[in-house]
């Protein structure tokens, strides 16, 4: 039985359906048509599908859509500004070479946006720590954690 | 050197702030007005008969549009030895067979009908192991071969052999000998997007598949072939390339999956999407092949090799796919890495019951390497000579030709294992206590295409356009290698133009210039030379029409410049009588004689100029098409001679490890990696190549194994097949990337792809080795084996 | 997945109330486990009746005794301060549990309800002696944790229980404790783990707690273990006994992960390594 569902997707009141089978990712990728989140393993250990919920960065293939209800979602869709310009944390992974298939990166940019919310300022171990759910098979990490930490030092000159 | 303006230069990937913003379309995201999805039913057994398939109950479901099976469509024989079938008749002969297919209005009912599928088997006894498929009186995996001909046992028609000198003399000449059996595993790619295609028919029934290919041409004409299988004589298919979700090989092969959506979206008149979960693709989709190898070799009292003498067994699995061709690959360092005169190299295939492979990254290459750099450690540690002095002595050299034949440009296989040696401070570091070693591995690979086929070629259009925009068109595939940044960074080099002025358009077969498909580490050096030869042609015919229109545009700019600056007096330079086609250049989108004085109005924007040329009575459009095919040679596999590339990639990679010899873990504590890579064109695109083919290797090393019981694969998830997180990434790693500047090569670049993960499993063991003395011959390395192999140290130490 | 209702009651009672009402409902925690098991199709309930709206099972309060409430999330746990100083070998273990997003939904209750020999938090919780809190409607009652586990995903838990929380007790001021896990890589499931707790009176031990996880049908106390080290002084050759004892108390399997021989490797090896942590270096 689908149940109405309203919460918050970067910032904008929405509206949807769902039952007990859909997972948020589904609920953004074709209720919602956001298919900027990618689905990856449908079991959390790849972490393609990473979004934030109310700032926790969750696997969206393992979150039930009705627990969004009034919510805060924000997707990768969210964080380019209304210019059409990169967040600074995408930019970094553009600059720093932080992307190559790409198929990864919305969900690695997600999960380096919770760390960053919450430590502007990690260390390598802390970096590499939380990318631990967030599996990559083209770059070995290297242009990843250079381009969170070049994040990092954009993001403090900012402020 | 030649100083260049764009090569060597950081850009950024043209398509990485589509991907960075969730904007990069996957076949996953590609939705087709009307669109209907697949979903497969496989076989729930290694080897049965097919008594009968009931698809009543899942035709009955609300929302399924098509039910289909080998008995209600046409036959469609697929692989390069036509051994497998879309769809199967009478029998499976692995877990992974196809039996039916379903196409419905939603993903949920296309599963929830396969589930309603019921197929009666009549189990077979099988094979799984080749000595299992061997045996007098096994069971047959085909009991005829693709002709129809009774096959007598499961040894597979493909064999591969090279003999060259003198094994036997080279034997007697050998003061010392080393052998050893070493086997790789099955690998699973990993693409982080998994595996898919959408087929649609138009009204004339010609097919437009997008497909997650990195052969669109030879997939075309996989596809048209079923087409007439079908029935559809000279119907065509347009194969779209969407972004890929990684490549390593999955895409170097036309799929069952495909055919099965092509099937259904002909049977239904509706666009059909495939796409696999992550336990489909696990569990469904080709892996890299396994390998087992048998490896001696000698040497004389100086080190110097006098013979190699190497057996390679596959398990082919029940069909044939690209894993059968690994041996096309393995000889090649087979023969040629180190100087070696004396070489017997054989392989031979034999059905099972197994899954079957396909290609991935390296090709055979890493699987030969891992005998071979083993083997090299041994013979050193037999002749009492250290490994690195021991590979000094048996380096290749520029100018040599191999044993296989294989023309040798140039060779930094010397300088790269020199900065190797140096940057582990190689003698201190061989000696070390507290469980702690050093290793390295040096690799060859094909750094100027990879002749498998009897094209090599690659085609590229320039289409120029009244802004001065160089509009691509490019037959090779981006898959997140960077190969779209790289011919970006080579056509504005080769034309003259701002990088920011080349635009590259999507894969198309409709419109791109045929290519042979991005595999072989050929994608950057095909489209390098592809673009000195198009920019060539394309600057012929700019300056060519710049004789006539150059003195009239540079006239209309001095006048406007006058207008601004009315003092202004222009040297004395006759532009008509100076204005041939010879004396012209373009440099940055400016077309300029290259005798005139540099004046702010003497310099003609190419956009302007191609305007000229274009607006005016029989204007004209500039653009070109051009064709590259390397020079290089088709091997004969057979005989194992041939000159498979046009130039050589060389390298090597050195290790430093702790082990702990109570719970048998593997730390790496740093990695060296020192590549020919020829000429460096994108230092972040090349690096990113090489620090993802090192963690590729790391993962084949240390982690990765598809394991299977009974031809089932039993660990088809992310859960239980770990691939290195950024944790077990976490040692520092140097790059040393030296240029040799080939001759062949595009600005004297070679390919450079697949060599970072070829020597890290062979590096990462002799390491090992070093440090607490035991040789894990079969990959993984895992802790379980070393705890094994050092209590059989102990035990024999006692 | 098949199509599956959902729940969200917003009290105990209005949970029990639906779980009575819906024959073969399941109730929903983090749901890290669950729905992939749903996914690979091992259970399909007709509905999930979701425990997050529960104000009644979020929270921690640390006293005499600790509550942890079972809808703690393993973030909230390790970043909360006063179990970090109480019971860091809790905050040390959950801390190894998957990844960060996981941790943002996975919760202590549902770990522990999921009964997987392998779970991250049921080591630290077995050697801290904890209890957990089993409530039906009207009833409540406190089950040591060590009597909680009955098999590979299962129980004590009665029909229509649901486990609220865990409560544990002021440490002794002496007692210290330590983990190790091994997994294939860092974020795995563990292929074996050890928790240890000592408390020490000079070169004496009072009280030792040892647990193993991924090497019987449950996360296992070792009472052999235990009853060895206590009341006397941990020489080097009790070490050496302990660590035959662990071996022997254990029952592991091979598997896709790893070897049963290993697993028992592995315990040996980090019963001596907790051990001697515990005893700084020098049994």
């Amino acid at each position: 039985m689908k149940a109405p569902l309203s919460f918050v997707l970067n910032g904008s009141n929405v509206t949807a359906e769902a039952d007990g089978s859909t997972r948020l990712l589904d609920l953004l990728r074709v209720s919602l048509n956001h298919t900027g989140t990618k689905g990856g393993c449908g079991e959390g250990e790849c972490g393609a599908c990473t979004v934030l919920v109310d700032g926790l960065a969750v696997n969206s293939c393992l979150y039930p859509a009705l627990e969004v209800e009034g919510k805060h979602v924000t997707t990768i869709e969210g964080l380019r500004t209304i210019d059409n310009k990169l967040s600074i944390v995408q930019q970094a992974f553009v600059d720093t070479s932080g992307i190559q298939c790409g198929f990864c990166t919305p969900g690695m940019i997600m999960t380096a946006k919770a760390l960053l919310d919450n430590n502007p300022d990690p260390t390598d171990e802390e970096i590499r720590e939380v990318l631990l759910g967030n599996l990559c098979r083209c770059t070995g990490y290297v242009q990843i954690v250079e381009s969170i930490k070049t994040a990092a030092s954009r993001l403090k000159e900012n402020r | 050197m030649k100083d260049f303006r764009h090569i060597g230069k950081d850009i950024p990937r043209p398509e990485a702030p589509d991907k960075a913003a969730g904007k990069a379309v996957y076949i996953h995201d590609l939705v087709r007005p009307g669109m209907l999805f697949g979903k497969i039913k496989f076989s729930d057994h290694a080897h049965a008969r097919i008594l009968r398939i009931d698809t009543s109950k899942a035709e009955k479901l609300p929302g399924v549009k098509a039910v289909i099976t080998a008995y209600n469509t046409p036959e469609l024989r697929i692989g390069f030895v036509r051994d497998n079938f879309a769809l199967k008749k009478d029998k499976v002969r692995q877990f992974r067979d196809e039996v039916a297919a379903v196409a419905a209005i939603d993903p949920h009912t296309a599963a929830e009908a396969v589930g309603l599928i019921k197929v009666e088997y009549e189990p077979i006894p099988g094979v799984f192991s080749p000595e299992e498929a061997m045996e007098p009186g096994a069971p047959l995996v085909h009991e005829t071969d693709p002709r129809g001909r009774p096959m007598k046992d499961n040894r597979h028609p493909l064999h591969y052999h090279h003999e060259s000198g003198d094994v036997k003399a080279g034997e007697k000449a050998a003061k010392f000998v080393a052998q050893g059996e070493f086997s790789t595993q099955l690998v699973q790619q990993c693409c982080m997007g998994t595996a898919g295609c959408i087929a649609e028919f138009d009204m004339n029934n010609n097919l437009t598949m997008w497909a997650k290919t990195q052969i669109p041409f030879l997939a075309q004409r996989d596809f048209n072939q079923a087409l007439s299988a079908m029935g559809l004589q000279n119907k065509n298919t347009r194969v779209i390339v969407p972004t890929l979700g990684g490549g390593f090989g999955t895409g170097l092969d036309t799929h069952a999956y495909e055919y099965i959506a092509i099937l259904l979206a002909f049977r239904t008149g509706k666009p059909v999407k495939i796409v696999y979960t992550r336990d489909e693709e696990f569990a469904n989709l080709s892996p890299r092949q396994s390998s087992r190898t048998k490896i001696i070799q000698g040497c004389d009292k100086n080190g110097k090799l006098t013979f190699r003498h190497a057996e390679v067994l596959q398990d082919n699995g029940a069909y044939t796919s690209w894993g059968a061709t690994y041996p096309t690959v393995m000889m090649m360092p087979a023969t040629s890495l180190y100087r070696v005169s004396n070489v017997y190299f054989d392989a031979k295939l034999v059905y099972t019951n197994n899954t079957y492979c396909q290609a991935m990254r390296g090709y055979g290459n890493p699987e030969f390497t891992w005998a071979l750099e083993n083997n090299m450690d041994q013979l050193a540690e037999k002749a009492e000579i250290d490994p690195f002095e021991f590979r000094m002595i048996n380096c290749n050299q520029p100018g040599e030709t191999t044993p296989m034949g294989l023309k040798v440009s140039t060779c930094g296989l010397k300088e790269c294992m020199e900065s190797v040696a140096g940057k582990l401070n190689w003698k201190k570091s061989r000696s070390q206590k507290k469980q702690r070693g050093i290793g390295m591995a040096s690799l060859i690979h094909v750094g100027g295409g990879g002749r498998i086929y009897r094209s090599d070629g690659s085609g590229l259009i320039l289409k120029l356009d009244d802004f001065g925009n160089v509009n691509t068109y490019c037959g090779g595939v981006e898959m997140g290698q960077g190969l779209h940044a790289v011919l970006i960074l080579e056509i504005a080099e080769a034309l003259g133009v701002q990088p920011e002025k080349v635009f590259i358009n999507p894969t198309d077969t409709g419109t791109c210039p045929w290519d042979v498909g991005t595999h072989a580490s050929r994608g950057a050096f095909m489209a390098g030379n592809t673009a000195i030869m198009a920019a060539k042609k394309l600057r012929d015919q700019i300056f060519e029409h710049a004789e006539q229109l150059f003195p009239e545009l540079a006239a209309k700019n001095l006048k406007k410049y006058q207008k601004k600056h009315p003092d202004y007096a222009p040297p004395d330079f006759d532009i008509k009588q100076a204005a041939k086609r010879d004396r012209f250049d373009l440099v940055d989108g400016f077309v300029f004689l290259k005798d005139a004085p540099s004046e702010p109005w003497t310099r003609i924007e190419l956009g302007a100029l191609l305007r000229a040329i274009h607006f005016r009575e029989q204007g004209q459009m500039l653009a070109t098409e051009v064709f590259y095919d390397p020079p290089n040679e088709l091997p004969d596999f057979e005989k194992g001679y041939g000159n498979m590339s046009a130039t050589y990639a060389y390298g090597a990679q050195g290790v430093e490890v702790e082990v702990d010899t109570e719970t048998g873990e593997v730390k790496i504590l740093r990695m060296v990696a020192a590549h020919d890579v020829g000429r460096v064109l994108n230092p972040p695109a090349l690096k990113g190549q090489i620090y993802g083919g090192l963690a590729q290797g790391v993962g084949y090393a240390l982690y990765e194994q598809l394991q299977s019981e009974r031809g089932r694969i039993t660990n088809p998830n992310f859960r239980d097949y770990k691939i290195p997180t950024a944790h077990e990434m976490d040692f520092p790693i140097e790059l040393d990337l030296i240029e040799t500047n080939d001759q062949f090569g595009p600005f004297g670049a070679k390919g450079i792809a697949e060599p970072g993960l070829v020597p890290t499993a062979p590096a990462i063991a002799n390491a090992i080795y070093n440090a607490v003395g035991v040789r894990i011959r079969d990959l993984p390395i895992t802790p379980e084996k070393i705890l094994a192999a050092l209590e059989k140290l102990k035990s024999t130490k006692d | 997945m098949s199509r599956m209702d959902y729940y969200k009651p917003t009290s105990l009672d209005e949970a029990w109330k639906l779980k009575k009402l819906i024959p073969g409902s399941r109730f929903i925690a983090g749901g890290t486990d669950i729905l992939v098991k749903i996914k690979n199709r091992e259970v399909s309930p007709p509905a999930l009746i979701s425990l997050r709206s529960i104000s009644e099972l979020t929270g921690i309060q640390s006293g005499n005794v600790t509550r942890i409430g079972a809808m703690t999330t393993i973030s909230e746990l390790i970043q909360h301060r006063a179990l970090a100083v109480k019971y860091p070998v809790l905050v040390e273990a959950a801390g190894r549990l998957g990844s960060v997003q996981i941790r943002n939904v996975a919760t202590v209750g549902g770990n522990l309800c999921n009964c997987s020999p392998c779970a991250d938090t049921a080591l630290p919780l077995l050697v801290l002696e904890a209890r957990v809190l089993l409530q039906s409607p009207g009833k409540e009652r406190e089950v040591p944790l060590n009597e909680f586990f009955v098999g590979p995903g299962e129980s004590c838990i009665a029909a229509g229980e649901i486990l609220t929380a865990i409560l544990l007790d002021r440490p002794a001021p002496d007692a210290q404790a330590t983990s190790l896990k091994k997994g294939r890589v860092k974020m795995d499931l563990a292929i074996a783990s050890v928790a240890a707790l000592l408390e020490m009176d000079g070169k004496n031990c009072k009280k030792a707690r040892l647990a193993a996880g991924s090497v019987a049908p449950v996360p296992l106390r070792l009472y052999q273990v235990e009853e060895l080290l206590e009341n006397g002084p941990i020489t080097k050759a009790k070490l050496a006994e302990a660590q035959k004892l662990a071996v022997k108390s254990i029952s592991p399997i091979t598997d896709v992960r790893s070897t049963d021989n290993y697993r028992r490797q592995i315990v040996s090896v980090y019963v001596k390594r907790c051990l001697e942590k515990l005893m700084g270096g020098n049994p």
